[in-house]
């Protein structure tokens, strides 16, 4: 697990992330995301229909044993993660749309994730009482709202600073990652050699089928596939640090220990499949966008010239 | 009707009567000897003005005042012919994409009396070679990013200086930092430079130094150029074998420069004008147009190194006050399919010209209704520096035609025998004017071709209707005659290009044992599956038999040139390659 101090550096960190990821926006971006505000909705749908779901048939499908389902469900009914909007990013997706989604399933958490904690929990007849703590939500939404704000002060002011702040916090997004993934592997160890091949399916499944489900479904309500591709990744990674502190706040002793091997597991492994997905999508759009510049204009609706 | 009738009809100038108030019968005298003189004027009159500002495609940008391209300019030209001891006339290449040390250096090989050598950046090593010694340059001023191709290249030719530029020249230390360690570590676009070379930067202060030591007068080396020396040898394929260099003079550049402002000056307003080049300077319309013109005109030039993929130019469109933007086919075609563009159209934007290659119907429409202004198309050549005809911004424009002769230009359209064909007819487009190239370096039989009795022949078969507005029909070289009948291959693809199925269409006319020769088409089709038969059976609907295609082949993409336009002729190559025996 990660220490106190690992925690608040990574939370000062994905302050000067989102000031990167701001930097990178304009105004214009946030409008054209509210061009089609279906596009959030469309990702609120993804994010609490979707995932828990997806979480729960997982726990019954593969009969998981019950501290680890709880870990599962309770992962599945997170909000969506900020490194979502780093992968986002990076993949060149739609960024102010992957941010405006982290921002309203973060919103909404404090009511919904309760209900829907309490709803499949229930249904698997497990322990239903939890501390959704609402001033851990507040600090969510203060990390991504404040500096996303100045980044795009900043670059109105100046594009230079704008984009110097953007490569930064781009750059400080990869080390993190790359810090995440380093300093877990070996302290964990004995954690990953003596986890089950199930519990390692739940865990990374949770992640890769939520993006695929994700990216279905925004291509079925009719989303273009950069924002689909954007709804997918914001879909399949949800704010694991925030699933480990209830975890923690609820259970004790060794239940706290295996009640937390999936949250714990998903925050790895999603770090590694979004990172490979995220190049894959990078590819995809670049491809888009050339094919785009080719793309034949067509002429007004039934203004054929016969 | 007798040609000599049938010239009347072109003699008698009938496109005056659409000159109206705002354009003069003839071109302004120029009011410079040479190019350096307008620069130099222009420098001093808006000196605090910005003049160019580079926008990357994540909004980090550098910008010169006229003043700093001025002083800059000057050292560029001390240096040249100080440092490095050049004679006037020396040929200098210039091989960078849009950045600012472009017209830096531009303008200082012009100041210093030498002669530029505009060469594109994508060319492959032996096409440089090829340049290089064809126009015996001396010196090249060349982006870092494509210094490596000179190493295999260089011992054979004549250039014995090297200036390496960057995109990021003139930059904020900062931000050019940045840029050049993500282009160093991230994207390997700078490769080390192997051969003997001095940075621009250098140059520039070696420039200046020795200007300061000396007291040099830098404008002592044009005092006495005359108007007709040569200013550009500006390159073109034309559409026939080896690229050959067109002379063009300081008068040719200053006249056509006062031609084509004429046909826009009702929508420019001297020192508040902010131009997006994002076609190559290298390539004579945009540096006629974007870079001349609008240096002149006091315009703010924001310039883009690379348009492709479009959304390269999402920042420069939001961060600057764009009121004029020039473009091709391709470019605006682009932009109308960038959501970005669509719902946010730049507010402040007066105009926007096209050249090159015709303006798709379609792409004018919905430019017109996103952006609410309409695309004034026109036509021009390297020979002639580059403006024949323009759509008069002041007056009436027409869709799908290249508009009026511009002031002091004669056209006519001719026959095969140089007899004008009279009004309505198709025929050759010739001119005469001042702004006609003096004629190809070193090749004077390719010159008496091209320039007859006074008159360029460009090889391009065009229609006058009667209001005198020209509209190309298509190139004369890549007419197919079927079993004796004239088809046109723009007419072929324009049908075919209708097929929603199709992306991208070119005709040609491939030998034929039974007509002589047949229409041979080429499709990129779009998504879908597309037959041969498809497209016969469309062609069947809107054309006469002999102009249906005799075969449809598919194909993924076409080989075309750097600003867009399908090369046939590589297509033909390609299909007698595969007939040979």
């Amino acid at each position: 697990m990660l220490t106190e101090l690992e925690t608040r550096l990574l939370s000062v960190m994905m302050i000067f992330i989102m000031l990167g990821m701001g930097s990178a926006l304009t105004l214009k971006d946030f409008l054209i995301a509210f061009r089609k505000p279906q596009g959030v909705l469309v990702g609120l749908l993804c994010q609490y229909g979707i995932m828990p779901l997806l979480a729960y048939t997982l726990a019954v499908v593969l009969e998981v044993p019950a501290p680890v389902a709880v870990g599962l469900i309770l992962m599945g009914c997170m909000p969506g993660g900020t490194t979502s909007n780093i992968f986002t990013y990076f993949s060149k997706g739609a960024l102010a749309l992957s941010i405006m989604m982290t921002m309203c399933s973060t919103l909404v958490a404090v009511v919904v994730v309760p209900l829907l904690l309490r709803f499949y929990t229930g249904l698997k007849g497990l322990p239903s009482e939890y501390v959704i703590p609402a001033g851990n939500v507040a600090q969510v939404l203060v990390v991504l709202l404040v500096p996303t704000v100045i980044g795009i002060a900043l670059r109105k002011w100046n594009p230079n600073v704008g984009a110097t702040t953007e490569l930064m916090g781009g750059l400080l997004g990869v080390l993190v990652i790359v810090f995440l993934i380093v300093t877990w592997v070996p302290r964990n160890w004995s954690l990953l050699m003596t986890t089950s091949a199930r519990v390692y399916a739940v865990a990374i499944g949770l992640g890769v089928v939520g993006m695929l489900l994700g990216y279905w479904l925004a291509r079925g309500l009719r989303q273009d596939k950069r924002r689909a591709r954007t709804i997918a990744l914001e879909t399949g990674i949800q704010n694991g640090p925030l699933g480990i502190l209830i975890v923690t706040l609820t259970f004790t002793g060794t239940l706290q220990e295996e009640v937390l091997l999936v949250p714990a597991l998903y925050s790895l492994f999603i770090v590694l499949t979004s990172s490979v997905i995220t190049v894959w999508f990078r590819g995809v759009t670049t491809r888009e966008e050339l094919a785009r510049d080719q793309a034949k204009v067509r002429t007004a609706p039934a203004a054929g010239r016969a | 009707m007798s040609p000599s009738q049938a010239a009347s009809d072109y003699d008698s100038r009938p496109w005056v009567a659409q000159y109206g108030q705002a354009i003069p019968l003839e071109p302004p005298p120029p009011r410079h000897a040479h190019l350096a003189d307008l620069i130099r004027d222009a420098s001093e009159r808006y000196a605090k003005q910005t003049a160019f500002t580079t926008c990357l495609p994540n909004g980090m940008h550098g910008s010169l005042t006229y003043r700093q391209v001025a002083d800059h300019s000057d050292a560029f030209a001390v240096y040249l012919r100080e440092v490095l001891r050049l004679p006037a006339g020396t040929r200098v290449a210039v091989l960078t994409p849009n950045c600012l040390a472009y017209p830096v250096v531009a303008f200082g090989v012009l100041k210093a009396g030498c002669v530029l050598v505009n060469t594109n950046p994508l060319y492959t090593p032996s096409e440089m070679e090829h340049q290089f010694t064809d126009a015996e340059a001396e010196v090249l001023v060349i982006v870092d990013m494509f210094a490596n191709k000179l190493e295999g290249i260089l011992a054979n030719t004549r250039i014995r200086t090297v200036i390496a530029a960057e995109v990021t020249q003139f930059f904020a230390t900062v931000p050019r930092a940045v840029v050049r360690l993500v282009m160093k570590a991230w994207t390997r676009a700078l490769p080390p430079i192997r051969v003997p070379h001095v940075r621009l930067a250098r140059a520039l202060a070696e420039g200046a130094a020795a200007r300061a030591a000396n007291a040099v007068d830098v404008a002592a080396y044009t005092r006495g150029q005359a108007p007709s020396s040569v200013a550009a040898l500006q390159y073109t394929g034309g559409t026939t074998g080896v690229s050959k260099g067109a002379m063009l003079t300081h008068a040719n550049l200053l006249v056509n420069l006062e031609q084509a402002l004429a046909m826009g000056r009702s929508h420019i307003a001297e020192g508040a004008e902010c131009i997006l080049t994002a076609l190559p300077l290298y390539h004579i319309f945009a540096f006629q147009f974007n870079l001349l013109c609008f240096y002149a005109c006091g315009a703010r030039n924001v310039l883009v190194p690379t348009p492709r993929p479009i959304q390269n130019l999402q920042r420069a469109f939001e961060n600057y006050p764009i009121t004029w933007v020039s473009g091709v086919n391709t470019l605006f075609n682009a932009l109308m399919n960038e959501e970005w563009f669509t719902a946010f159209p730049p507010k402040h934007l007066k105009a926007a010209v096209a050249g090159g290659t015709t303006l798709q119907h379609a792409v004018a429409e919905r430019w017109k209704r996103v952006t609410g202004t309409s695309i004034a198309e026109g036509f021009g050549l390297t020979e002639a520096s580059p403006v024949v005809c323009f759509n008069p911004l002041s007056g009436m424009q027409k869709p799908d035609s290249i508009g009026i002769p511009v002031p002091g230009t004669e056209v006519r359209l001719v026959d095969d025998a140089g007899h004008p064909v009279p009004a309505g007819q198709p025929g050759e487009l010739i001119l005469r004017g001042p702004q006609v190239m003096q004629g190809y370096w070193k090749r004077p039989e390719e010159t008496a071709t091209t320039i007859r009795d006074g008159w360029l022949y460009t090889g391009d078969i065009a229609v006058m209707d009667r209001d005198g507005y020209f509209k190309i029909v298509d190139r004369k070289k890549d007419m197919i005659l079927v079993s004796g009948f004239n088809v046109y291959p723009n007419e072929v693809e324009d049908v075919i290009a209708q097929m929603d199925a199709v992306l991208e269409v070119a005709v040609i006319g491939v030998p034929d044992a039974a007509s002589g020769e047949a229409v041979r088409a080429y499709v990129v089709p779009q998504g879908g599956d597309l037959t041969e038969e498809a497209v016969r059976a469309h062609c069947k609907r809107f054309l006469t038999d002999y102009k249906i295609p005799k075969a449809v082949e598919f194909r993924m993409d076409m080989p075309k040139t750097p600003i867009g336009k399908i090369l046939r002729k590589e297509l033909r190559a390609q299909h007698l390659k595969t007939q040979a025996p």
